[in-house]
């Protein structure tokens, strides 16, 4: 009961607010910058939700922080480059080479090197992946060197007639303007949430995967290899965020440390969402890019990630298990 | 839970760090690899000695240090540039090395920075005590400043190449000279350009720049500039380059100011995400235009964005494109290094080309009096689109050194002012999305 009436005050709250917003004189003026910082917030929150969604889903699992998994993000994005720079393959039909490429990618470092340092204590783990992340990093320097490269999809300003209606891109909402390859990024990523979902929670090996994160000698028991499963579930990690560089590629830049921008939101995505949790992970990635982009509109003269970094410490204080995240041990 | 706090307070801890500087952050990382991909450079020059006369006893290599970064996200031109002066120095040797030293073969020792000004100050004082004659160097302001502090200790001259911000030279340093024109003039020769270019067609400027110190002087100094020509900057923002993944939110508000023109400086990723963003929004404005912004004067960005980077103005320092010596240096390059040279590697070469002259007249290695020899120069062959010789003035600005004004027309990276060194009628007002 007091819950519900907690709620409705926060939405009665909210209408104020967003009447009050509309009705000032504010709003007129900044209207259309308003649409795109929320768009903009919202598109690109989709992709640090994949992001982060694999990211969690390593730590949930295996216990391991991965500070990879932006130069894996980066093979991603130099995998779907060089298919669509060397043979013309789209980087939307690139995803069904690039997504298992990451996974295979995925599971041969933890198969050869992460499953070493398993028991190891948390530093050994951090020292470990943070020089995977720098071998990653100046393999791409070394093989295709520090020059960004970037490329234009031909059907980008395209208009697509799709029976009903037709969608002349980029598109025009409230003078904000969306583009077709961040629309796509932002609904692959999502779909690909919903995926990750099911197979966590509707399939056999999600069942496993889940018995292997809260009980490793539990599972072992009952028959379940958590060694592989751990492969497996790094494997789907590296494959996550694998889709999301291939996602960025075509509106993004193509450098070796193009991946690990993503890399320190990713984590405040996972930390806000909660540890291990995918509905977490998505609706944190949409928090932090809408924060991002607000900060841009309201604080002028700031880094963007600085609201980011106030809400991070905000959820640190109130919430330290995250939006999602259950209470642990 | 105990666990689950380290990890936070971990997590937390390296976050700050990289908020603060995310390429110092994780450049740091990469610095062990330094020294290591330093090194296997040094044998860069010596198949060269064999060319010195048999009549004159041979004469030891004269090292030169060049310090950019070669690593982290400024890599590509950090690397471009370091070729550039690779280049220049086989030139040099094959032609016989130093004439006044009998013929002694110059020797390039490349150091990498990884972008972040500590790694190339130790890098600076490892060169240093390797017994380099000059150094050459950085691309970053930030970076250049600690050399530059450096250099002025232990009495080494350092040429830079590439790093506009003013205050590096403000220091009364007698050791450091600068090819490259500063922020002010960036800034002045920008607000010029835009007078010359439009008259009083350009009344307000919203102006998107680099929040470091790179993109804040050449800010100000527009500004300060700009108001003698009547024009205003009404809406300044300023953005972290290393962070950005999506410029579109500052490119709207930047157009919702209703400017006659939006201004951009900045590096290249950061420069692509804004041109990207202006033409998905298809602003309003009578033209964009860089002022020392990284991309937009560059043939990658042509090849890169296609049909979308016509009618993209820049102010930057460039290499004089009219020339047919600068011409053939072009080639040379993309032949030996596989992709096209940009002015920053030009201004590597070049700064290579102004120390064998010192050394030239100097006939001695000794870093005091290259030093001496420097601030005598007057080098009028050389290779940038500049009104007159480089030579530097008491504190070691080359007093020659100017803008120029290019835009992209038909797929070409042309000269439009100042009108001496025009290749082709500037389109104004214009944009690629407006003329279609």
């Amino acid at each position: 009961m007091r819950g519900r009436l907690r709620k409705a005050a926060w939405a009665a709250l909210a209408i104020v607010v967003a009447v009050l917003l509309t009705q000032s004189t504010w709003w007129e003026t900044n209207q259309t910058v308003f649409a795109q910082a929320v768009v903009s917030g919202l598109l690109i929150g989709g992709v640090y939700s994949l992001v982060a969604m694999g990211l969690s889903l390593v730590f949930g699992v295996l216990d391991i922080i991965n500070f990879a998994h932006g130069a894996l993000m980066t093979i991603g994005i130099y995998a779907s480059y060089l298919l669509f720079d060397n043979y013309g393959i789209d980087p939307y039909v690139s995803l069904l080479i690039t997504i298992p490429l990451l996974f295979v990618v995925g599971v041969g470092i933890q198969r050869f090197a992460i499953n070493a340092v398993m028991d190891a204590p948390v530093h050994n783990q951090l020292l470990l992946t943070l020089g995977i992340a720098i071998v990653i990093e100046n393999l791409a320097l070394v093989l295709f060197t520090g020059t960004p490269r970037s490329i234009e999809l031909s059907y980008a300003r395209n208009e697509f007639d799709l029976g009903l209606f037709s969608l002349d891109f980029p598109i025009r909402l409230f003078g904000a303007v969306i583009t077709l390859p961040k629309l796509i990024a932002f609904a692959v990523a999502v779909l690909l949430a919903a995926v990750l979902y099911v197979l966590i929670h509707r399939t056999q090996l999600g069942t496993a995967i889940r018995a292997a994160a809260q009980e490793p000698e539990g599972a072992e028991m009952v028959g379940i290899d958590v060694r592989r499963i751990y492969m497996i579930t790094f494997g789907i990690g590296a494959a996550c965020v694998g889709a999301a560089g291939a996602l960025v590629m075509p509106f993004l830049f193509v450098s070796p440390t193009a991946g690990a921008t993503f890399n320190i939101i990713a984590f405040i995505v996972v930390v806000l969402g909660g540890m291990g949790s995918i509905p977490g992970a998505l609706v944190g990635g949409l928090v932090i890019g809408l924060t991002q982009e607000m900060t841009q509109l309201f604080v002028s003269g700031s880094s963007k990630l600085m609201g980011v970094f106030v809400v991070f410490l905000a959820v640190l204080l109130v919430r330290p298990q995250g939006l999602f995240g259950k209470v642990q041990r | 839970m105990r666990k689950i706090t380290i990890y936070l307070s971990l997590l937390l801890s390296l976050a700050l760090i990289a908020t603060a500087c995310v390429s110092d952050a994780e450049e740091e990382t990469t610095t062990t690899t330094t020294t290591t991909t330093a090194a296997p450079t040094d044998t860069t020059a010596p198949a060269a000695t064999d060319t010195t006369e048999g009549t004159t006893e041979p004469a030891g290599p004269v090292l030169i240090g060049s310090i950019h970064p070669l690593t982290g996200g400024l890599a590509g031109a950090g690397s471009r540039m370091d070729n550039g002066a690779k280049m220049a120095v086989e030139e040099i040797n094959a032609a016989g090395g130093i004439a006044s030293l009998g013929g002694a073969p110059l020797e390039l020792l490349s150091a990498d920075s990884t972008g972040a000004a500590e790694v190339g100050q130790s890098e600076a004082e490892r060169l240093i005590g390797e017994g380099v004659s000059a150094i050459i160097g950085t691309y970053q302001s930030a970076v250049t400043s600690n050399v530059a502090a450096i250099a002025e200790r232990d009495g080494v001259p350092l040429v830079i190449d590439v790093a506009v911000d003013d205050s590096i030279l403000d220091q009364g340093y007698t050791n450091v000279f600068r090819i490259q024109p500063n922020a002010t003039s960036m800034g002045a020769g920008g607000a010029q350009f835009l007078s010359e270019l439009a008259g009083d067609e350009i009344q307000t400027v919203a102006y998107l720049h680099d929040d470091t110190g790179f993109g804040v002087s050449v800010a100000d100094a527009f500004e300060a500039a700009a108001a003698e020509y009547g024009i205003e900057v009404t809406t300044r923002i300023p953005y972290p380059p290393f962070e950005v993944t999506d410029l579109t939110t500052e490119m709207s508000q930047a157009a919702a100011a209703s400017p006659d023109v939006i201004v951009v400086t900045g590096y290249y990723n950061d420069g692509l995400l804004a041109a990207r963003a202006a033409a998905d929004l298809e602003v309003d404005v009578k033209a964009v235009i860089g002022i020392a912004q990284g991309a937009y004067h560059t043939p990658q960005f042509v090849a890169d964005f296609g049909a979308d980077a016509e009618l993209f103005f820049n102010s930057n320092y460039h290499f004089n494109s009219s020339d047919p010596k600068v011409q053939d240096v072009l080639e040379s390059f993309e032949a030996a290094y596989g992709e096209p040279m940009d002015t920053e590697a030009m201004l590597s070469y070049q700064a290579i080309y102004v120390i064998a002259d010192a050394l030239e007249r100097a006939g001695s290695a000794d870093p005091a009096d290259v030093r001496a020899a420097l601030a005598e120069t007057n080098l009028s062959d050389h290779f940038m689109a500049y009104p007159g010789p480089i030579t530097f003035d008491e504190t070691g600005e080359n007093v020659n050194a100017q803008p120029v004004l290019m835009q992209v027309i038909d797929g070409a990276v042309v000269q439009v002012l100042p009108l001496d060194l025009r290749e082709a009628e500037p389109v104004f007002p214009g944009t690629s999305w407006s003329s279609n």
